[in-house]
């Protein structure tokens, strides 16, 4: 398994590290407290050439490897999770236009999609169907000339901002899963109505919304074949999975970096925290822990590249790296004491965003499931 | 017009340097290299040189880059560009040169490109000697603006306002002439991920002092490198008077 990155893609991370550090991460405690869709950081992104880093470069993407692009996204999640977790949705949407669409939509969408022009957003999720989106129930029908969509989902990213929403219904209800079709669905289509944006724990600068469908989509709109959707969303899920663990990486990692000055600097009686044994156990349990992590995480990178099955590995990388951003982020809050519960210090912030990564892209559970549905099948 | 935009391979800013346990240097290893801030800026304004010509017609056409340094330098002259410079040259070698040894070495490379321009910053964070552009002035008899804030080329002269103790001072040099960069005379750009990408298929060029018939022997050696001595532990007063005091006795600032 190769785990190099070239001289350029060296210099790709290491330029979105250097936004990230002085761009975006000053803005994020700004975003979080406003409870305000994150928009300067992500134009920064834009502006970088950061918002087609999924994309092959015969579609105006980047066209780097799977490794470097989860380094850029940890270095984004590091400084602000909410713009990392926007900034995935859009790679949600754009990837299910990569895997699912026709060459003809592929073009249209993605260049303006990479540059920054255009941002996406991927909606499954219905109240009825979270991680059972078989089961969803908005349909689409066919109507002259073209379909006629009803139905609703919620907790969709970026939704009200996006200028484009993938959006997986049914156009076959007795067909199971077998039955969901995907559609490019433009901002301003008629008919679609938006809440307000979810009042959500962590990463509340980046929002979500339950959308209210009623409208009406021309023939075109269809993404690539009919009864494809649910293939596309566990594809485009499969590649995603490895995104969120990289976020976790970077939201671990900002809680062990500050939690690594914290203790040489707090006293404690005579000597600083760093010196007591109990720290250094928790300092030594949160490394090995990121690091298995981060083992796991360009595991599944680097398979996702090779052109080989990964779903075992990226939901393997997807469970193993938020449950080990919830400990690690806990952790770093609890050798802050109360300084880590104050909203002055980030520590408390790191623990609501990472919280997420338990339940969004499939739940912990719903990894577990995919593990052991690979093991027995490969046991069979 | 042709610029010749010259950038250092430095620790990087961020990176907290440590002496090695023999004296001898700061230890390099595994330590995060990047161009030289003052030379980002003096990337920058080539590039910006280019851009108002692009607009305007005819201010700067070209840029090139040099860098002297050793192989792993052309990181750095990736980085330029990707930032916009259209072609790099790399004067490779391994030795700690000093600012007599570099200058000499642009001097053949400026030679060999007969730039109108050229420009450098007004130091290096890691050795901070600030002499190399004047050091090239002088081998070259070019005109040389340095600590530069603002720099306008106008026909075959160049502007430059320099930061000067107490205030500004502008100079009219005739081109070819000499800048380098003060801190305020830009916001350098962070270079863009498609760029960066790019800049791997622009021309790098390398040469070494062999080819270019430059001996960079020294007369210079350094003979120790220390950390800076470590703060002392502060002391409490009792009293406003005593503090008054031993800011007038012990501290002598009032
Ligand atoms: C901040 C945020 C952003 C989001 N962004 C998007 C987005 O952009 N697009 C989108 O489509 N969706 C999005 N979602 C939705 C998200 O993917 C779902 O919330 C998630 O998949 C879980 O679904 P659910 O909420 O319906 O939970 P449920 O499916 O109701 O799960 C409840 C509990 O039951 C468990 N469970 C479910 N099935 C099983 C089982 N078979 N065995 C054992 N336990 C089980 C789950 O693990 C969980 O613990 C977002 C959600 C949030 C909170």
């Amino acid at each position: 398994m190769n785990f190099e990155m070239t001289a350029e893609e060296l210099a790709v991370v290491d330029s979105a590290e250097q936004v990230a550090r002085e761009v975006i991460q000053p803005l994020a405690q700004h975003y979080d407290e406003t409870e305000s869709f994150c928009l300067a950081s992500i134009r920064a992104l834009g502006d970088l050439g950061c918002m087609g880093i999924n994309l092959p470069e015969e579609y105006g993407g980047l066209g780097i490897g799977s490794l470097a692009m989860s380094r850029v996204v940890e270095a984004v999640a590091g400084a602000c999770a909410s713009t990392a977790s926007a900034m995935t949705a859009h790679f949600l949407a754009t990837d299910s236009i990569l895997l699912g669409g026709t060459e003809q939509q592929k073009q249209e969408w993605l260049p303006r999609a990479a540059s920054g022009e255009l941002l996406g957003a991927f909606a499954l999720t219905e109240p009825a169907a979270g991680s059972n989106p078989a089961d969803m129930r908005s349909r689409a029908a066919r109507e002259e000339g073209g379909w006629r969509i009803r139905g609703s989902k919620h907790y969709i990213t970026n939704a009200k901002e996006a200028d484009f929403i993938v959006l997986y219904v049914k156009t076959d209800a007795d067909a199971g899963h077998k039955g969901i079709s995907a559609f490019m669905v433009p901002r301003g289509t008629a008919g679609i109505s938006f809440s307000s944006p979810e009042k959500t724990m962590g990463l509340r600068g980046s929002t979500i919304y339950e959308l209210a469908l009623d409208c009406w989509l021309p023939e075109s709109a269809l993404l690539g074949v009919e009864g494809q959707g649910f293939n596309t969303a566990m594809a485009v899920l499969d590649r995603g999975r490895v995104e969120v663990a990289a976020m976790s990486l970077g939201i671990a990692n900002a809680a062990l970096q500050a939690s690594l000055s914290w203790v040489r600097e707090r006293q404690i009686g005579p000597k600083p925290l760093a010196a007591y044994q109990g720290t250094q156990w928790r300092l030594a349990d949160m490394y090995a822990q990121l690091e298995s992590a981060r083992m796991l995480t360009m595991k599944a990178a680097a398979r996702r590249d090779s052109g080989e099955r990964f779903s075992l590995d990226s939901a393997t990388a997807k469970l193993v790296a938020a449950e080990c951003a919830g400990f690690i982020t806990d952790a770093a809050l609890q050798l802050h004491g109360g300084y880590g519960y104050s909203r002055d210090l980030p520590l408390e912030r790191y623990v609501r965003d990472a919280r997420i990564l338990r339940i969004f892209e499939g739940t912990s559970e719903v990894q577990k499931i995919i593990i052991s549905r690979a093991l027995l099948d490969a046991t069979r | 017009m042709k610029v010749l935009a010259c950038i250092k391979r430095v620790v990087d800013y961020n990176v907290k340097v440590r002496v090695k346990a023999d004296n001898s240097g700061v230890d390099l290893a595994n330590v995060k290299m990047s161009m030289n801030p003052f030379c980002e800026i003096a990337v920058e304004e080539a590039v910006r040189l280019k851009e108002l010509s692009i607009k305007e017609g005819g201010v700067a056409t070209e840029i090139v880059v040099v860098c002297i340094g050793p192989t792993t330098a052309q990181e750095q002259l990736r980085t330029a560009l990707a930032l916009g410079a259209d072609r790099a040259i790399l004067v490779e070698s391994a030795e700690d040169l000093t600012s007599l040894a570099v200058a000499k070495l642009l001097k053949a490379v400026v030679d060999k490109e007969q730039p109108q321009l050229m420009i450098l910053g007004k130091q290096a964070i890691d050795s901070d000697n600030n002499q190399t552009g004047q050091m090239l002035a002088a081998l070259t008899g070019y005109g040389q603006g340095t600590f530069a804030s603002k720099v306008e080329v106008a026909g075959d002269k160049v502007v430059v306002t320099r930061e000067v103790d107490g205030g500004a001072q502008t100079v009219s040099l005739s081109l070819p002439a000499i800048i380098t960069t003060d801190l305020r005379l830009n916001e350098p750009r962070y270079a863009s991920l498609p760029n960066i990408m790019k800049a791997k298929k622009k021309p790098l060029e390398v040469l070494t002092p062999e080819a270019l018939g430059v001996s960079t022997a020294s007369t210079n050696k350094t003979l120790k490198v220390e950390a800076p001595a470590a703060r002392s532990a502060g002391i409490k007063v009792k009293s406003v008077a005593e503090l008054v005091e031993k800011l007038k006795t012990e501290a002598k600032v009032i």
